[in-house]
């Protein structure tokens, strides 16, 4: 069984993407966008993730399954930081005073 | 089917296409239980950074942006050797296998050594939470979380980076005495796959430590 | 084809029949079972283990309710109650609870449910057992020590700077039994997706299965957070750093989020296994199909996604925002539907079917009765206006104490009564096994019935003393507690007798359905001697009927 799951051109491009994308992490640490920065730096990881796990983790290229493993574990991850943050940013919003 | 794929079958399988997806669908699930570890320290990190910005953009210019930088493409480059070294297994390459998998380890244990350099410096700066942390100005006390969630958090990572490289050094081992081969080489691909995951985990962690600080600096 | 089966003539006289090679009996010696991948085997060890933890936490408890007999503290100061009361929940919730059914029945039966030869996994299998004797370990350690005193929930700031017991210790010991739930989870759900029968589609699997699917979820989901908030919680001990203390500049809030948003899907993980095995049992003792197969599958996992949204009603006066207990109160009120829509439907499955009570029957039936009251109370305290009043007093405490052991517990004891004969090829003697199950039944309600009105009348929980107007309702619940511990000791006894002295049983001696009733009892150590291939439904009794010749 000589078939490769993934090809090697496909391996290098992603390492160049994943390269190019941490040059591109940088620059955007560099211009003045304030507390934005993190936000994008992250969204920037996400992609970065991403293409890491399609291509070498075989994500992309596997089972069905392992795709909604994955999804499984970020809609998670999301649930948990949206409701946290989310008490945490509602707290002033009450209009009466002592809460 | 090669005599080796024929060794492995474990009891309980009925096909070798059985087993592999089985460990697949196991590691994966691993991988998302890991991803939940990571998880909590980032909500955790996020609550108090949105609580104090300004603290945590200063803890970011105290990092050392250039050897955090090298770290982060260390570790892409080693992700890609780790591809690499899956390629040749399936093509039952056992040289470039082996290779690939002592240059992925080469790697590692450099970014291992700028880490373990880098929390020197913090050491030698009073950065270390609790044991000897000195900041002079105001909002000490938020610096000084920024600081405790960047070592539990790279000290995290970094474990992980070891077992990884624990795990490819067996992987060396079992390939130079002939275990893998084109039709059966699951571990080299579960191997690649959690390897994959340490490096996600930095990206993440060198945009949430890191890139702010360039704009300090 | 049924066995013939031998009557012994006096209660002690052995049955001497001849014993045919069974997972039991093939391999002999401590060894043997020490180093053992048979998932049978390992589902005996973890009986063994969670039995024993059972009965430690149960003498907790049984100090508790004394102290509680009297307004004033009288048998332990009140420092040592604390010590009491956090190490019964912390040895339960973690010890007995959490592993009892899934690393028990689960780890015997999914893969004889599923037609296969093993788990997925079964080294894994074995070190998860190790993993959780450590974790137990560390536990028992900590007990002998002196305790810990923060309450099994560990708030912080007490847990991190002011308690002045073995914190560190017990966060360890439970972190570490966690990794051992997590490589079950992982074991589970590699095993349903991949090991099962050929012919079995996902939608002809017994609900053992899926509810053991979204326990196994919950699992993977929720423990890995569970074991970075303790960790957090020793290192801010240990280095005295300010992740969760506000003195030293932390947010004691954020520890809640992080502990609930576990140990809430972790409740789940303690009732949805209950589920399981009562959604077997029901249409099995009332020979009728399980009603609303899909609709009860989908709860299950209706249930484990669900119960990811709500965990923020433990904090409704913990000085979260209201917007946020406006959501989670919500997001509760909806996670109760899918458990609602299991209690219909095993209610509809009993309609109109013939029922026998034999013992699993009673315990299946009392968990539905005693669950949905718990459930309910659970609705009440959803109410933000509601909680506010209750939140923190005995109310609390019955309405968990009502599904936890009103329901998992009683599940589990009808679980291994209804697979006592094939995990130990013995009939239980029947007679005492009832007079047990009314006992539990009896003294359940007496002891946790007084506590609800307890907590609405004001009664704080965590309390070594009370105003004196409720003594009587103590009183009548350490009378109950005495009961109910009489009706735990009673299966101890009984189920080991009949291990060595009782009835032979044979194939099938409930005449169920499952693919795991399809071998003898006990089963041979590769579970069947031909690979079992699926066709029809689950629970189909017309099918089996005519394979029986039963008409």
């Amino acid at each position: 069984m000589n078939t490769h799951l993934v090809s090697l051109r496909s391996y290098v491009l992603t390492w160049l993407a994943l390269l190019g994308l941490t040059v591109l992490t940088i620059l955007i640490g560099f211009a003045n966008l304030g507390q934005f920065s993190v936000l994008i730096a992250v969204s920037i990881a996400a992609v970065q993730a991403s293409l890491l796990a399609a291509v070498y983790m075989h994500a992309l290229f596997g089972p069905t399954l392992v795709r909604v493993i994955v999804a499984g574990g970020i809609v998670w991850f999301l649930f948990f930081l949206t409701q946290t943050l989310g008490d945490y940013m509602t707290r002033g919003w009450v209009p009466f005073p002592g809460k | 089917m090669s005599e080796a794929a024929t060794l492995a079958l474990r009891e309980q399988f009925a096909t070798p296409r059985q087993q592999r997806e089985t460990a697949s669908i196991g590691m994966w699930v691993f991988v998302v239980s890991e991803m939940m570890i990571f998880s909590a320290l980032f909500v955790g990190f996020a609550v108090y950074r949105l609580s104090s910005p300004h603290p945590f953009d200063i803890g970011s210019g105290e990092m050392e942006l250039t050897l955090g930088s090298i770290n982060t493409v260390l570790l892409i480059c080693s992700s890609f050797t780790m591809a690499l070294a899956v390629y040749n297994a399936e093509s039952g390459n056992q040289r470039w296998l082996v290779l690939f998998l002592l240059i992925t380890m080469f790697l590692g244990s450099l970014f291992l050594g700028i880490k373990l350099t880098e929390y020197y410096d913090h050491f030698r700066d009073h950065k270390v939470p609790a044991l000897w942390f000195h900041y002079a100005g105001s909002s000490a006390g938020k610096v000084q979380m920024f600081f405790i969630f960047y070592f539990i958090m790279t000290g995290l990572h970094v474990i992980h980076l070891v077992v990884g490289l624990g795990l490819l050094l067996v992987m060396v081992v079992r390939s130079l005495v002939g275990a893998f081969s084109p039709e059966y080489h699951t571990p080299i691909l579960m191997t690649g796959v959690y390897w994959s995951f340490v490096d996600v985990i930095w990206i993440f962690l060198y945009a949430i430590f890191y890139v702010p600080g360039f704009h300090i600096k | 084809m049924l066995e013939t089966v031998q009557t012994p003539s006096k209660p002690f006289e052995a049955v001497h029949t001849p014993v045919r090679k069974n997972y039991f009996n093939e391999k002999q010696g401590i060894l043997s079972w020490l180093l053992t991948t048979d998932h049978k085997r390992i589902g005996i060890l973890y009986t063994a283990s969670v039995t024993a933890f059972f009965f430690i936490g149960g003498f907790f408890a049984l100090l508790m309710r004394l102290e509680l007999l009297s307004p004033r503290t009288y048998l332990v100061s009140p420092e040592t109650y604390n010590k009491l009361f956090t190490m019964h929940g912390i040895i339960m919730v973690w010890f007995f609870l959490i592993p009892s059914i899934p690393n028990t029945l689960g780890n015997f039966f999914l893969p004889m449910v599923l037609g296969a030869k093993d788990l997925a996994f079964p080294k894994l299998n074995l070190l998860s057992w190790y993993v959780f004797m450590l974790g137990g370990i560390i536990a028992v350690y900590t007990l002998i020590r002196g305790g810990v005193d923060t309450g099994w929930t560990f708030y912080t700031p007490f847990s991190t700077t002011y308690s002045t017991t073995y914190v560190v210790a017990a966060a360890v010991g439970i972190m570490i039994s966690g990794f051992s739930s997590i490589i079950t989870g992982i074991n589970f759900i590699a095993t349903i997706h991949r090991m099962r029968a050929p012919g079995m589609t996902w939608f002809r699997m017994p609900i053992f299965v899926w509810s053991h699917y979204a326990t196994s979820i919950i699992f993977v989901l929720a423990t890995p957070v569970l074991a970075i908030t303790l960790m957090m919680v020793a290192v801010e001990r240990i280095f005295q750093v300010g992740i969760f203390d506000p003195a030293l500049g932390g947010d004691p809030v954020l520890f809640q989020h992080m502990f609930w948003f576990y140990s809430h899907p972790a409740v789940y993980i303690m009732v949805l296994p209950a589920m399981a095995v009562v959604s077997e049992i029901i249409p099995v003792f009332s020979r009728k199909p399980l009603f609303g197969y899909k609709a009860v599958a989908f709860s299950s996992m209706a249930i484990a996604s669900i119960g990811f949204l709500v965990w923020g009603h433990h904090m409704f006066v913990a000085g979260q925002s209201v917007y946020s207990s406006m959501a989670f109160s919500l997001m509760t009120y909806f996670v109760a539907v899918p458990s609602a829509i299991k209690v219909f439907n095993w209610a509809a499955t009993m309609y109109r079917g013939s029922i026998s009570w034999d013992t699993p029957m009673l315990y299946a039936v009392g968990f539905v009765g005693l669950f949905s009251i718990g459930g309910m109370t659970g609705l009440f305290l959803s109410a933000l206006g509601l909680d506010v009043h209750v939140t923190d007093t005995y109310f609390v405490i019955a309405h968990f104490h009502y599904i936890m052991v009103g329901g998992t517990v009683m599940a589990y004891l009808g679980g291994v009564h209804y697979w006592w004969p094939k995990i130990s090829g013995k009939m239980y003697p029947e007679f005492i096994a009832k007079i047990s199950a009314i006992t539990v039944f009896l003294g359940f309600n007496l002891t946790f019935f007084p506590q609800f009105v307890l907590g609405y009348l004001g009664m704080p929980r965590r309390y070594a003393a009370y105003p004196e107007e409720f003594q009587m309702l103590n009183v009548l619940s350490t009378a109950g507690a005495s009961i109910l511990g009489v009706g735990y000791v009673l299966p101890l006894f009984y189920l080991l007798w009949s291990w060595k002295y009782g009835k032979v049983a044979p194939e099938n001696p409930w005449r169920a359905p499952g693919l795991e009733w399809k071998t003898p009892s006990p089963p041979p150590t590769h579970n069947f001697e031909v690979t079992p291939t699926v066709s029809g439904l689950p629970y189909d009794f017309e099918a089996q009927k005519e394979e029986l010749n039963l008409v």
